[in-house]
């Protein structure tokens, strides 16, 4: 892991069409700004992890319990 | 045109009926063409059926059958899309991805944080994330 240590205000290119910035320290939270092209997609790692484990786990539903869930709604 | 699955065996299906994902799932960005199937007559849930890879095959509902006031901020993801010509919404369908542990149905959840939104007019979908709103990614489907 590249590891690069910024001031308040500064920036960080990745490429030529991403950028973060850093916006405001408070403690020991940090707030960031990302600009990059709308086909990047861009999540807090948390909820993007939460969606990625709900879509695998909707992948392998077997039909058998599909049709049992059907029956009890 | 023909469509492999390994759940439902070769699917004759309507070219215009097959839904480009340009984005893909989230955790699976490649499979970008999909097909919706009936799980059964009567019931709530369909196969979202990847038409790329015959062995994947999400399960999906719709929200509003267990939130009726199921509210989405589209705003954002139109614009993503480049789906505002109109302004109208209403050739929009918002579904919600399900998971079912394996052998127990009756702890089914809905994630009501990560809605696909399929257009039906352009045929295109995409799987939008869900910030800080008051739902959440396992909501029991069958109330207590």
């Amino acid at each position: 892991m590249l590891i690069l240590t910024r001031k308040l205000g500064e920036k960080i290119n990745i490429g030529d069409d991403i950028s973060v910035t850093l916006l405001e320290i408070k403690g020991a939270q940090v707030k960031i700004g990302i600009q990059a092209p709308k086909s990047i997609g861009i999540h807090r790692n948390e909820i993007y992890e939460k969606i990625r484990e709900e879509n695998l786990g909707s992948s392998n539903i077997s039909d058998s319990d599909l049709s049992k869930a059907a029956t009890l709604l | 045109m023909k469509i492999e699955t390994t759940r439902f065996g070769t699917i004759s299906i309507k070219k215009e009926k097959i839904i480009d994902m340009p984005f893909g799932m989230l955790g699976f960005p490649d499979k970008k063409k999909f097909i919706i199937l009936q799980h059964r007559e009567n019931s709530p849930f369909f196969w979202y059926q990847s038409a790329d890879d015959p062995t994947i095959a999400f399960v999906i509902t719709s929200p509003f059958l267990f939130k009726p006031d199921y509210k989405v901020d589209i705003e954002d993801a139109l614009k993503e899309m480049s789906w505002n010509g109109d302004g109208k919404t209403d050739h929009l369908e918002t579904y919600i991805v399900v998971n079912i542990p394996k052998g127990l149905p009756e702890k089914m959840t809905g994630n009501f944080i990560g809605p696909i939104l399929i257009n039906n007019k352009v045929r295109q979908a995409v799987q939008i994330v869900i910030s800080n709103s008051p739902y959440i990614h396992n909501f029991p489907l069958l109330s207590v």
